[in-house]
Protein backbone atom coordinates (compact mmCIF):
# COMPACT_ATOMS: atom_id res chain seq x y z
CA UNK A 1 0.00 0.00 0.00
CA UNK A 2 0.94 3.52 -0.57
CA UNK A 3 0.28 7.10 0.91
CA UNK A 4 -2.33 8.57 -1.40
CA UNK A 5 -2.57 11.53 0.78
CA UNK A 6 -0.37 13.13 3.35
CA UNK A 7 -0.66 16.37 5.62
CA UNK A 8 2.88 17.38 6.65
CA UNK A 9 2.75 20.12 9.41
CA UNK A 10 -0.42 21.76 7.78
CA UNK A 11 -1.59 24.78 9.63
CA UNK A 12 -3.54 27.90 9.07
CA UNK A 13 -4.57 30.60 11.22
CA UNK A 14 -7.78 33.06 10.87
CA UNK A 15 -6.70 35.91 12.57
CA UNK A 16 -5.40 34.98 16.11
CA UNK A 17 -6.94 31.56 16.18
CA UNK A 18 -5.56 28.69 14.64
CA UNK A 19 -7.98 26.75 13.59
CA UNK A 20 -5.57 23.19 12.08
CA UNK A 21 -2.57 23.08 14.18
CA UNK A 22 1.12 21.58 13.01
CA UNK A 23 -1.74 18.32 11.62
CA UNK A 24 0.48 15.82 10.41
CA UNK A 25 -1.44 12.78 8.97
CA UNK A 26 -1.49 10.49 6.26
CA UNK A 27 -4.05 7.97 4.28
CA UNK A 28 -3.41 4.70 2.89
CA UNK A 29 -4.80 4.03 -0.52
CA UNK A 30 -8.01 2.40 -0.10
CA UNK A 31 -8.33 2.90 3.58
CA UNK A 32 -11.21 4.21 5.02
CA UNK A 33 -10.48 6.90 7.40
CA UNK A 34 -12.59 8.82 9.66
CA UNK A 35 -11.59 11.96 11.07
CA UNK A 36 -13.60 13.04 14.34
CA UNK A 37 -13.25 15.96 17.36
CA UNK A 38 -15.29 18.00 19.22
CA UNK A 39 -17.95 20.82 17.51
CA UNK A 40 -15.28 23.50 16.40
CA UNK A 41 -12.14 20.92 16.63
CA UNK A 42 -11.19 22.07 12.74
CA UNK A 43 -12.26 19.24 10.98
CA UNK A 44 -14.18 20.72 8.22
CA UNK A 45 -11.48 23.51 7.75
CA UNK A 46 -8.63 20.36 7.30
CA UNK A 47 -10.98 19.36 4.40
CA UNK A 48 -11.43 22.88 2.92
CA UNK A 49 -7.28 23.03 3.03
CA UNK A 50 -7.18 19.81 1.19
CA UNK A 51 -9.18 20.40 -1.71
CA UNK A 52 -8.29 24.21 -1.65
CA UNK A 53 -10.72 26.17 -0.26
CA UNK A 54 -8.05 27.51 1.86
CA UNK A 55 -4.46 27.80 1.93
CA UNK A 56 -2.61 27.28 4.10
CA UNK A 57 -0.52 29.69 6.38
CA UNK A 58 2.13 26.63 6.33
CA UNK A 59 2.45 23.46 5.74
CA UNK A 60 2.05 21.25 2.79
CA UNK A 61 -0.70 18.90 0.98
CA UNK A 62 0.69 15.77 -1.02
CA UNK A 63 -1.83 13.80 -3.13
CA UNK A 64 0.03 10.53 -4.66
CA UNK A 65 3.42 12.32 -3.56
CA UNK A 66 2.49 15.51 -6.02
CA UNK A 67 2.34 18.72 -4.30
CA UNK A 68 -1.44 20.47 -4.41
CA UNK A 69 -0.89 22.85 -1.96
CA UNK A 70 -2.38 26.08 -3.54
CA UNK A 71 -4.37 24.36 -6.19
CA UNK A 72 -7.56 25.87 -6.66
CA UNK A 73 -10.52 23.80 -5.73
CA UNK A 74 -11.95 22.51 -9.67
CA UNK A 75 -8.06 21.52 -9.98
CA UNK A 76 -8.07 19.64 -6.84
CA UNK A 77 -11.41 17.62 -8.43
CA UNK A 78 -9.21 16.97 -11.32
CA UNK A 79 -6.18 15.52 -9.74
CA UNK A 80 -9.16 12.93 -7.93
CA UNK A 81 -10.66 14.27 -4.60
CA UNK A 82 -13.99 14.40 -4.24
CA UNK A 83 -15.80 16.26 -1.67
CA UNK A 84 -19.08 16.59 0.07
CA UNK A 85 -20.86 19.63 1.82
CA UNK A 86 -21.64 19.48 5.57
CA UNK A 87 -24.37 21.68 4.75
CA UNK A 88 -25.28 20.01 1.31
CA UNK A 89 -25.22 21.93 -1.67
CA UNK A 90 -27.50 20.61 -4.32
CA UNK A 91 -28.10 22.63 -7.41
CA UNK A 92 -31.98 22.85 -6.61
CA UNK A 93 -33.59 23.60 -9.79
CA UNK A 94 -31.54 20.99 -11.78
CA UNK A 95 -32.87 16.97 -11.79
CA UNK A 96 -30.88 14.70 -9.86
CA UNK A 97 -29.81 12.84 -13.23
CA UNK A 98 -28.69 17.13 -14.33
CA UNK A 99 -26.78 17.33 -11.07
CA UNK A 100 -24.86 14.55 -11.60
CA UNK A 101 -23.85 14.89 -14.92
CA UNK A 102 -22.59 17.92 -13.89
CA UNK A 103 -20.00 15.95 -11.93
CA UNK A 104 -19.59 13.55 -14.91
CA UNK A 105 -18.34 16.32 -16.80
CA UNK A 106 -15.04 16.52 -15.31
CA UNK A 107 -14.60 13.21 -17.40
CA UNK A 108 -16.05 14.43 -20.22
CA UNK A 109 -17.38 16.35 -22.81
CA UNK A 110 -19.94 14.38 -23.93
CA UNK A 111 -23.68 14.69 -22.33
CA UNK A 112 -24.46 11.32 -23.80
CA UNK A 113 -21.43 9.86 -21.82
CA UNK A 114 -22.27 12.55 -18.96
CA UNK A 115 -25.36 11.15 -19.10
CA UNK A 116 -24.54 7.39 -18.69
CA UNK A 117 -21.82 7.60 -15.92
CA UNK A 118 -24.94 9.32 -14.26
CA UNK A 119 -26.89 6.79 -14.58
CA UNK A 120 -24.58 4.13 -13.43
CA UNK A 121 -24.02 6.31 -10.28
CA UNK A 122 -27.69 6.72 -9.62
CA UNK A 123 -28.00 2.47 -10.26
CA UNK A 124 -24.96 2.49 -7.18
CA UNK A 125 -26.38 5.32 -4.80
CA UNK A 126 -30.38 4.28 -5.34
CA UNK A 127 -31.36 7.61 -6.54
CA UNK A 128 -32.40 5.99 -10.07
CA UNK A 129 -36.41 6.46 -9.56
CA UNK A 130 -35.42 9.92 -8.44
CA UNK A 131 -33.94 10.74 -12.18
CA UNK A 132 -36.14 13.71 -12.88
CA UNK A 133 -36.67 14.78 -9.65
CA UNK A 134 -35.75 18.56 -9.14
CA UNK A 135 -33.29 18.41 -6.38
CA UNK A 136 -34.74 20.93 -4.41
CA UNK A 137 -37.89 18.58 -3.95
CA UNK A 138 -36.03 15.96 -2.33
CA UNK A 139 -35.83 14.76 1.23
CA UNK A 140 -33.03 15.17 3.26
CA UNK A 141 -31.70 11.63 3.00
CA UNK A 142 -31.90 11.65 -0.28
CA UNK A 143 -30.27 14.98 -0.42
CA UNK A 144 -27.32 13.26 1.10
CA UNK A 145 -27.24 10.67 -1.26
CA UNK A 146 -27.41 13.10 -3.80
CA UNK A 147 -24.52 15.01 -2.80
CA UNK A 148 -22.22 11.65 -2.64
CA UNK A 149 -23.80 10.87 -6.18
CA UNK A 150 -22.24 14.04 -7.34
CA UNK A 151 -18.97 13.62 -5.65
CA UNK A 152 -18.66 10.56 -7.25
CA UNK A 153 -19.50 11.60 -10.82
CA UNK A 154 -16.03 13.35 -11.03
CA UNK A 155 -14.52 9.79 -10.58
CA UNK A 156 -12.01 10.62 -7.12
CA UNK A 157 -9.68 8.16 -5.81
CA UNK A 158 -10.38 9.88 -2.75
CA UNK A 159 -13.75 10.96 -1.08
CA UNK A 160 -13.85 13.05 1.57
CA UNK A 161 -16.94 13.19 3.40
CA UNK A 162 -18.27 15.76 5.49
CA UNK A 163 -20.74 14.20 8.09
CA UNK A 164 -23.09 12.83 5.12
CA UNK A 165 -24.93 10.29 8.19
CA UNK A 166 -25.73 13.07 10.68
CA UNK A 167 -29.96 13.69 11.00
CA UNK A 168 -30.46 10.20 9.18
CA UNK A 169 -33.00 7.48 11.44
CA UNK A 170 -31.33 3.70 12.46
CA UNK A 171 -32.70 2.52 8.78
CA UNK A 172 -31.11 5.72 6.23
CA UNK A 173 -28.44 5.47 8.58
CA UNK A 174 -28.12 1.78 7.85
CA UNK A 175 -28.64 2.07 4.24
CA UNK A 176 -25.91 5.04 4.02
CA UNK A 177 -23.45 2.49 6.11
CA UNK A 178 -23.60 0.25 3.64
CA UNK A 179 -23.39 2.40 0.67
CA UNK A 180 -20.40 3.86 2.37
CA UNK A 181 -18.86 0.58 2.71
CA UNK A 182 -19.20 -0.46 -0.74
CA UNK A 183 -18.12 2.51 -2.49
CA UNK A 184 -14.88 2.14 -0.41
CA UNK A 185 -14.87 -1.87 -1.84
CA UNK A 186 -14.93 -0.42 -5.25
CA UNK A 187 -11.19 0.83 -4.66
CA UNK A 188 -12.32 4.67 -3.39
CA UNK A 189 -10.12 5.95 -0.79
CA UNK A 190 -12.21 7.00 2.24
CA UNK A 191 -11.61 10.58 4.83
CA UNK A 192 -15.00 10.91 6.61
CA UNK A 193 -15.64 13.30 9.10
CA UNK A 194 -18.77 12.08 11.60
CA UNK A 195 -19.97 12.62 15.02
CA UNK A 196 -21.97 9.62 14.57
CA UNK A 197 -19.07 7.33 16.74
CA UNK A 198 -20.75 3.94 16.27
CA UNK A 199 -21.71 4.59 12.35
CA UNK A 200 -17.35 5.77 12.11
CA UNK A 201 -16.57 2.56 13.67
CA UNK A 202 -18.53 0.29 11.78
CA UNK A 203 -16.73 1.95 8.55
CA UNK A 204 -13.45 3.20 9.57
CA UNK A 205 -10.32 0.99 10.03
CA UNK A 206 -8.71 4.20 11.51
CA UNK A 207 -9.78 7.31 13.53
CA UNK A 208 -7.67 10.61 14.03
CA UNK A 209 -9.23 13.13 16.27
CA UNK A 210 -8.86 16.43 16.66
CA UNK A 211 -9.03 19.00 19.05
CA UNK A 212 -8.71 22.37 19.43
CA UNK A 213 -7.20 22.04 15.51
CA UNK A 214 -4.77 19.24 16.95
CA UNK A 215 -4.14 15.78 16.45
CA UNK A 216 -4.63 14.54 19.86
CA UNK A 217 -5.29 10.86 18.97
CA UNK A 218 -4.88 8.24 16.02
CA UNK A 219 -5.09 4.60 15.88
CA UNK A 220 -8.11 1.93 15.41
CA UNK A 221 -11.46 2.70 16.81
CA UNK A 222 -10.98 0.50 19.98
CA UNK A 223 -7.44 2.15 20.90
CA UNK A 224 -9.13 6.01 20.14
CA UNK A 225 -12.31 5.38 22.13
CA UNK A 226 -10.27 4.30 25.20
CA UNK A 227 -8.13 7.16 25.20
CA UNK A 228 -8.51 8.78 28.19
CA UNK A 229 -7.37 12.28 25.81
CA UNK A 230 -10.54 11.53 23.50
CA UNK A 231 -12.60 11.23 26.29
CA UNK A 232 -11.51 14.51 28.09
CA UNK A 233 -12.14 16.39 24.72
CA UNK A 234 -15.32 15.09 24.55
CA UNK A 235 -16.97 15.02 27.62
CA UNK A 236 -14.25 17.29 30.07
CA UNK A 237 -11.58 17.68 32.41
CA UNK A 238 -14.33 16.33 35.30
CA UNK A 239 -15.01 12.98 33.61
CA UNK A 240 -12.23 12.07 35.69
CA UNK A 241 -13.63 12.32 38.94
CA UNK A 242 -16.22 9.96 38.24
CA UNK B 1 -46.56 10.60 -32.62
CA UNK B 2 -46.11 13.41 -30.33
CA UNK B 3 -42.23 14.56 -32.15
CA UNK B 4 -44.37 14.38 -35.23
CA UNK B 5 -46.95 16.87 -34.31
CA UNK B 6 -44.65 18.83 -32.60
CA UNK B 7 -42.17 19.13 -36.11
CA UNK B 8 -45.64 19.73 -37.66
CA UNK B 9 -46.28 23.09 -35.36
CA UNK B 10 -42.70 23.81 -35.60
CA UNK B 11 -42.63 23.85 -39.18
CA UNK B 12 -46.08 25.88 -39.85
CA UNK B 13 -44.69 28.38 -37.35
CA UNK B 14 -41.66 28.85 -39.84
CA UNK B 15 -43.84 29.19 -42.88
CA UNK B 16 -45.84 31.68 -41.11
CA UNK B 17 -42.57 34.05 -39.83
CA UNK B 18 -41.17 33.31 -43.30
CA UNK B 19 -44.78 34.55 -45.09
CA UNK B 20 -45.37 37.58 -42.83
CA UNK B 21 -43.52 40.41 -45.15
CA UNK B 22 -46.21 39.28 -47.94
CA UNK B 23 -49.06 39.37 -45.68
CA UNK B 24 -48.12 43.09 -43.43
CA UNK B 25 -47.41 45.54 -46.43
CA UNK B 26 -47.68 48.52 -44.50
CA UNK B 27 -44.15 49.09 -44.03
CA UNK B 28 -45.35 50.70 -40.09
CA UNK B 29 -46.35 47.58 -39.28
CA UNK B 30 -43.92 45.57 -40.44
CA UNK B 31 -41.17 48.23 -38.75
CA UNK B 32 -43.09 47.30 -35.75
CA UNK B 33 -42.66 43.71 -36.12
CA UNK B 34 -39.21 43.92 -36.97
CA UNK B 35 -38.19 46.00 -33.91
CA UNK B 36 -39.85 43.71 -31.88
CA UNK B 37 -37.88 40.37 -33.02
CA UNK B 38 -35.09 42.57 -33.08
CA UNK B 39 -35.93 42.96 -29.06
CA UNK B 40 -36.32 38.88 -28.85
CA UNK B 41 -32.90 39.03 -30.35
CA UNK B 42 -31.22 41.19 -27.76
CA UNK B 43 -33.08 39.99 -25.11
CA UNK B 44 -31.79 36.28 -25.69
CA UNK B 45 -27.99 37.37 -26.27
CA UNK B 46 -28.41 39.23 -22.53
CA UNK B 47 -29.92 35.56 -21.50
CA UNK B 48 -27.00 33.91 -22.22
CA UNK B 49 -24.66 35.55 -19.64
CA UNK B 50 -27.65 36.87 -17.41
CA UNK B 51 -30.03 33.61 -17.75
CA UNK B 52 -27.75 30.82 -18.29
CA UNK B 53 -25.03 31.96 -16.07
CA UNK B 54 -27.30 34.03 -13.65
CA UNK B 55 -24.76 36.88 -13.75
CA UNK B 56 -26.42 40.21 -13.56
CA UNK B 57 -25.20 42.38 -16.39
CA UNK B 58 -27.20 46.00 -16.53
CA UNK B 59 -24.71 47.44 -19.11
CA UNK B 60 -25.10 45.55 -22.16
CA UNK B 61 -26.03 48.53 -23.83
CA UNK B 62 -21.99 48.82 -24.30
CA UNK B 63 -22.05 45.89 -26.36
CA UNK B 64 -24.79 47.15 -28.83
CA UNK B 65 -23.20 50.46 -29.08
CA UNK B 66 -19.82 48.92 -29.62
CA UNK B 67 -20.81 46.83 -32.17
CA UNK B 68 -22.94 49.54 -34.15
CA UNK B 69 -20.35 52.40 -33.55
CA UNK B 70 -17.44 50.50 -34.61
CA UNK B 71 -18.80 48.78 -37.41
CA UNK B 72 -20.08 52.14 -39.01
CA UNK B 73 -17.34 54.24 -38.22
CA UNK B 74 -15.51 51.42 -40.50
CA UNK B 75 -18.22 52.17 -42.97
CA UNK B 76 -18.51 55.62 -43.15
CA UNK B 77 -14.67 56.66 -43.07
CA UNK B 78 -13.25 54.01 -44.97
CA UNK B 79 -16.43 52.31 -46.95
CA UNK B 80 -15.66 48.55 -45.04
CA UNK B 81 -18.71 46.96 -45.61
CA UNK B 82 -20.94 46.38 -42.47
CA UNK B 83 -20.90 42.29 -43.67
CA UNK B 84 -16.88 42.52 -42.64
CA UNK B 85 -17.54 45.34 -39.92
CA UNK B 86 -19.44 43.28 -37.65
CA UNK B 87 -16.95 40.99 -37.13
CA UNK B 88 -14.50 44.19 -35.71
CA UNK B 89 -17.10 45.32 -33.74
CA UNK B 90 -18.15 42.03 -32.11
CA UNK B 91 -14.51 41.66 -31.61
CA UNK B 92 -14.55 44.89 -29.75
CA UNK B 93 -17.87 44.19 -27.42
CA UNK B 94 -15.60 40.48 -26.51
CA UNK B 95 -12.93 42.41 -26.05
CA UNK B 96 -14.49 45.16 -23.82
CA UNK B 97 -16.84 42.01 -22.16
CA UNK B 98 -13.22 40.08 -21.15
CA UNK B 99 -11.89 43.55 -19.68
CA UNK B 100 -14.91 43.80 -17.50
CA UNK B 101 -15.16 39.78 -16.40
CA UNK B 102 -11.96 39.19 -15.93
CA UNK B 103 -11.32 41.29 -12.94
CA UNK B 104 -14.94 40.63 -11.67
CA UNK B 105 -16.28 37.20 -12.13
CA UNK B 106 -13.83 35.81 -9.27
CA UNK B 107 -15.87 38.25 -6.87
CA UNK B 108 -18.91 37.11 -5.11
CA UNK B 109 -21.94 39.21 -4.86
CA UNK B 110 -22.94 42.62 -6.69
CA UNK B 111 -19.67 43.75 -7.96
CA UNK B 112 -20.21 42.37 -11.66
CA UNK B 113 -23.35 43.92 -12.13
CA UNK B 114 -21.95 46.98 -10.41
CA UNK B 115 -19.21 46.72 -12.88
CA UNK B 116 -21.13 46.56 -15.31
CA UNK B 117 -23.61 49.95 -14.75
CA UNK B 118 -20.49 51.76 -13.61
CA UNK B 119 -18.55 51.39 -17.38
CA UNK B 120 -21.94 51.76 -19.49
CA UNK B 121 -22.58 55.18 -18.08
CA UNK B 122 -18.79 56.14 -18.85
CA UNK B 123 -19.47 54.83 -22.00
CA UNK B 124 -22.19 57.05 -22.63
CA UNK B 125 -20.41 59.90 -21.20
CA UNK B 126 -17.29 59.08 -23.29
CA UNK B 127 -19.34 58.92 -26.66
CA UNK B 128 -21.42 61.51 -25.90
CA UNK B 129 -18.04 63.56 -25.80
CA UNK B 130 -16.55 62.64 -28.20
CA UNK B 131 -16.38 64.39 -31.95
CA UNK B 132 -13.36 63.20 -33.39
CA UNK B 133 -11.53 59.91 -33.20
CA UNK B 134 -8.72 60.14 -34.95
CA UNK B 135 -9.40 59.17 -38.54
CA UNK B 136 -13.01 58.85 -37.53
CA UNK B 137 -15.64 60.59 -37.05
CA UNK B 138 -17.82 59.69 -33.70
CA UNK B 139 -20.60 62.59 -34.22
CA UNK B 140 -20.56 63.18 -30.16
CA UNK B 141 -23.70 63.83 -29.06
CA UNK B 142 -25.25 64.75 -32.01
CA UNK B 143 -25.26 61.09 -32.99
CA UNK B 144 -23.71 59.61 -36.01
CA UNK B 145 -25.35 59.59 -39.35
CA UNK B 146 -24.94 56.40 -41.33
CA UNK B 147 -23.39 57.60 -44.73
CA UNK B 148 -26.58 56.79 -47.28
CA UNK B 149 -25.35 54.83 -50.63
CA UNK B 150 -28.61 53.98 -51.88
CA UNK B 151 -30.23 50.15 -52.53
CA UNK B 152 -26.92 48.08 -51.47
CA UNK B 153 -26.89 44.62 -50.19
CA UNK B 154 -22.81 45.45 -49.34
CA UNK B 155 -24.17 48.15 -47.35
CA UNK B 156 -27.09 46.57 -46.20
CA UNK B 157 -29.08 49.45 -46.85
CA UNK B 158 -32.40 48.53 -48.58
CA UNK B 159 -35.45 50.91 -49.23
CA UNK B 160 -37.90 48.20 -48.42
CA UNK B 161 -38.17 46.82 -44.81
CA UNK B 162 -38.68 43.67 -46.56
CA UNK B 163 -34.78 42.50 -46.40
CA UNK B 164 -34.26 44.00 -43.09
CA UNK B 165 -37.36 41.59 -41.85
CA UNK B 166 -35.62 38.39 -43.39
CA UNK B 167 -32.43 39.45 -41.45
CA UNK B 168 -33.73 39.85 -38.29
CA UNK B 169 -35.58 36.67 -38.42
CA UNK B 170 -32.37 34.64 -39.79
CA UNK B 171 -30.38 35.99 -36.30
CA UNK B 172 -33.41 35.34 -33.96
CA UNK B 173 -32.90 31.87 -35.31
CA UNK B 174 -29.16 32.12 -35.07
CA UNK B 175 -29.21 33.19 -31.53
CA UNK B 176 -32.17 30.61 -30.32
CA UNK B 177 -29.67 28.12 -31.95
CA UNK B 178 -26.61 29.13 -29.86
CA UNK B 179 -28.82 28.73 -26.45
CA UNK B 180 -30.01 25.66 -27.33
CA UNK B 181 -26.51 24.60 -28.02
CA UNK B 182 -25.11 25.96 -25.21
CA UNK B 183 -28.34 24.73 -22.94
CA UNK B 184 -27.92 20.92 -24.20
CA UNK B 185 -23.82 21.19 -24.11
CA UNK B 186 -21.15 20.50 -21.19
CA UNK B 187 -20.60 24.30 -20.69
CA UNK B 188 -24.50 24.76 -20.43
CA UNK B 189 -24.83 22.56 -17.53
CA UNK B 190 -21.44 24.16 -15.94
CA UNK B 191 -23.23 27.78 -16.38
CA UNK B 192 -26.53 26.60 -14.11
CA UNK B 193 -24.56 25.02 -11.65
CA UNK B 194 -22.29 27.67 -11.14
CA UNK B 195 -25.35 29.97 -10.82
CA UNK B 196 -26.88 27.67 -8.57
CA UNK B 197 -24.24 27.01 -6.13
CA UNK B 198 -20.45 28.47 -7.43
CA UNK B 199 -18.99 26.51 -4.00
CA UNK B 200 -20.14 23.25 -5.35
CA UNK B 201 -19.61 23.71 -8.15
CA UNK B 202 -15.81 24.27 -7.93
CA UNK B 203 -15.88 21.25 -6.09
CA UNK B 204 -16.98 19.22 -8.91
CA UNK B 205 -13.96 20.17 -10.98
CA UNK B 206 -15.56 23.67 -12.76
CA UNK B 207 -13.26 26.45 -13.39
CA UNK B 208 -15.69 28.76 -12.10
CA UNK B 209 -14.40 31.90 -14.11
CA UNK B 210 -13.54 31.05 -17.16
CA UNK B 211 -16.84 29.79 -18.35
CA UNK B 212 -18.47 32.90 -17.15
CA UNK B 213 -15.92 34.62 -19.63
CA UNK B 214 -16.84 32.30 -22.19
CA UNK B 215 -20.55 32.62 -21.41
CA UNK B 216 -20.13 36.75 -21.61
CA UNK B 217 -17.92 36.79 -24.33
CA UNK B 218 -20.82 34.73 -26.58
CA UNK B 219 -23.06 37.37 -24.91
CA UNK B 220 -21.35 40.16 -25.58
CA UNK B 221 -20.81 38.98 -29.43
CA UNK B 222 -24.02 38.59 -30.22
CA UNK B 223 -25.30 41.65 -28.51
CA UNK B 224 -23.04 43.60 -30.79
CA UNK B 225 -24.22 41.84 -33.83
CA UNK B 226 -27.46 43.52 -32.72
CA UNK B 227 -26.29 46.83 -32.31
CA UNK B 228 -25.38 46.67 -35.99
CA UNK B 229 -28.35 45.62 -37.04
CA UNK B 230 -30.04 48.37 -35.28
CA UNK B 231 -27.24 50.75 -37.09
CA UNK B 232 -28.46 49.53 -40.45
CA UNK B 233 -32.27 49.63 -40.00
CA UNK B 234 -32.48 53.38 -38.52
CA UNK B 235 -29.34 54.45 -39.62
CA UNK B 236 -28.24 57.20 -36.81
CA UNK B 237 -26.83 56.18 -33.95
CA UNK B 238 -28.01 58.20 -30.86
CA UNK B 239 -25.91 57.81 -27.97
CA UNK B 240 -28.28 57.64 -25.28
CA UNK B 241 -30.24 55.23 -27.34
CA UNK B 242 -28.06 52.75 -28.84
CA UNK B 243 -25.60 52.77 -25.13
CA UNK B 244 -27.67 54.37 -22.53
CA UNK B 245 -29.59 52.80 -19.45
CA UNK B 246 -32.99 52.24 -21.31
CA UNK B 247 -31.22 49.94 -24.03
CA UNK B 248 -29.42 47.63 -21.26
CA UNK B 249 -32.06 47.40 -19.14
CA UNK B 250 -34.55 46.82 -21.66
CA UNK B 251 -32.69 43.44 -22.38
CA UNK B 252 -33.09 42.38 -18.88
CA UNK B 253 -36.59 43.26 -18.21
CA UNK B 254 -37.55 41.42 -21.31
CA UNK B 255 -35.63 38.20 -20.64
CA UNK B 256 -36.40 38.19 -16.88
CA UNK B 257 -40.53 38.67 -17.61
CA UNK B 258 -40.39 36.32 -20.91
CA UNK B 259 -38.10 33.75 -18.74
CA UNK B 260 -34.65 34.07 -18.02
CA UNK B 261 -32.52 30.92 -18.16
CA UNK B 262 -34.60 29.48 -20.74
CA UNK B 263 -34.53 29.16 -24.52
CA UNK B 264 -37.77 30.87 -25.46
CA UNK B 265 -38.42 32.85 -22.46
CA UNK B 266 -36.56 35.67 -23.78
CA UNK B 267 -37.79 35.34 -27.25
CA UNK B 268 -41.51 35.12 -26.47
CA UNK B 269 -40.78 38.40 -23.78
CA UNK B 270 -39.11 40.33 -26.02
CA UNK B 271 -41.91 40.08 -28.86
CA UNK B 272 -45.19 39.91 -26.52
CA UNK B 273 -43.95 43.07 -24.57
CA UNK B 274 -42.34 45.14 -27.43
CA UNK B 275 -45.64 44.41 -29.17
CA UNK B 276 -47.79 45.23 -26.03
CA UNK B 277 -46.00 48.33 -25.50
CA UNK B 278 -45.99 49.44 -29.16
CA UNK B 279 -50.21 49.10 -29.37
CA UNK B 280 -50.28 50.87 -25.62
CA UNK B 281 -48.20 53.90 -27.94
CA UNK B 282 -50.23 53.57 -30.59
CA UNK B 283 -53.28 53.62 -28.82
CA UNK B 284 -52.53 55.88 -25.84
CA UNK B 285 -49.64 57.77 -26.84
CA UNK B 286 -51.21 60.68 -27.90
CA UNK B 287 -53.46 61.47 -24.74
CA UNK B 288 -51.60 61.53 -21.67
CA UNK B 289 -47.88 61.90 -21.37
CA UNK B 290 -46.34 58.62 -20.16
CA UNK B 291 -49.82 57.08 -20.01
CA UNK B 292 -48.75 53.98 -21.97
CA UNK B 293 -45.22 53.73 -20.23
CA UNK B 294 -47.84 53.56 -16.84
CA UNK B 295 -49.53 50.99 -18.65
CA UNK B 296 -46.70 48.63 -19.78
CA UNK B 297 -45.12 48.96 -16.21
CA UNK B 298 -48.09 47.87 -14.32
CA UNK B 299 -48.37 44.67 -17.22
CA UNK B 300 -44.59 44.08 -16.19
CA UNK B 301 -45.53 44.17 -12.18
CA UNK B 302 -48.46 41.74 -12.70
CA UNK B 303 -46.32 39.53 -14.65
CA UNK B 304 -43.27 39.51 -12.17
CA UNK B 305 -45.68 39.63 -9.16
CA UNK B 306 -47.96 36.34 -10.42
CA UNK B 307 -45.63 34.81 -12.68
CA UNK B 308 -42.26 35.11 -11.35
CA UNK B 309 -40.82 32.37 -13.44
CA UNK B 310 -41.60 34.40 -16.49
CA UNK B 311 -44.12 34.11 -18.67
CA UNK B 312 -43.04 30.57 -20.61
CA UNK B 313 -43.36 28.67 -17.38
CA UNK B 314 -47.39 30.02 -17.72
CA UNK B 315 -47.49 29.34 -21.18
CA UNK B 316 -45.70 25.31 -20.18
CA UNK B 317 -48.48 25.45 -17.92
CA UNK B 318 -50.85 25.94 -20.02
CA UNK B 319 -50.19 23.48 -22.78
CA UNK B 320 -49.61 21.01 -20.06
CA UNK B 321 -53.05 21.50 -18.78
CA UNK B 322 -54.03 20.81 -22.49
CA UNK B 323 -51.87 17.85 -23.27
CA UNK B 324 -51.53 16.03 -19.83
CA UNK B 325 -48.62 15.36 -17.73
CA UNK B 326 -46.25 16.26 -20.08
CA UNK B 327 -42.93 18.06 -19.51
CA UNK B 328 -42.20 21.45 -21.30
CA UNK B 329 -39.87 24.21 -20.72
CA UNK B 330 -39.95 25.94 -17.87
CA UNK B 331 -38.97 27.18 -14.78
CA UNK B 332 -35.78 29.26 -13.59
CA UNK B 333 -33.70 26.86 -15.55
CA UNK B 334 -36.01 25.24 -18.16
CA UNK B 335 -35.36 21.64 -16.41
CA UNK B 336 -38.17 19.14 -16.48
CA UNK B 337 -40.06 19.08 -13.39
CA UNK B 338 -41.87 16.02 -12.29
CA UNK B 339 -41.25 16.08 -8.70
CA UNK B 340 -44.33 17.31 -6.29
Amino acid sequence: MSKILELKDLTIKFGGLTAVNHLNMHLEEGEALGLIGPNGAGKTTAFNLIVGVYQPTSGKVLFNSEDITGLKPYQVCHKGIGRTFQVVKPFGNMTVEQNIMVGAFAKTSSPRGARQIASNIMEKVGLQAKKNVLAHNLTIPERKRLEMAKALATNPQLLLLDEVLAGLNPTELEEAIKLIKSINEDGITIMMIEHVLQATMAICSRIVVLDYGRKIAEGSPQEVTSNPEVIKAYLGDEYDND
Amino acid sequence: MKFDKKLLLLIGLVVILLLVPMMVTRPYFLHVIIMCLLWAYLASSWNIIGGFAGQLSLGHGIYTATGAYVTMMLFNTFGISPWLGLFVGGAAAVLISVLIGFPTFGLRGAYYALATVAISEGIVVIINSTHELGPFSVGGAEGLIVKMVGDSAAALQFSSKIPYYYLILFMLFLVIAVSYWIKTSKLGYCLIALKEDEDAAAAMGINVRNNKLIAAMISAFMTALGGVFYAVLIRYLEPNAIAGGSMSTQMVFLSIVGGSGTILGPVIGGILLSLISEVIRFYLGGQLMGLHLFIYGVIVLLVIMYQPRGIVALLGQIVQRFSGPKTVEGGVSGVKDSGA
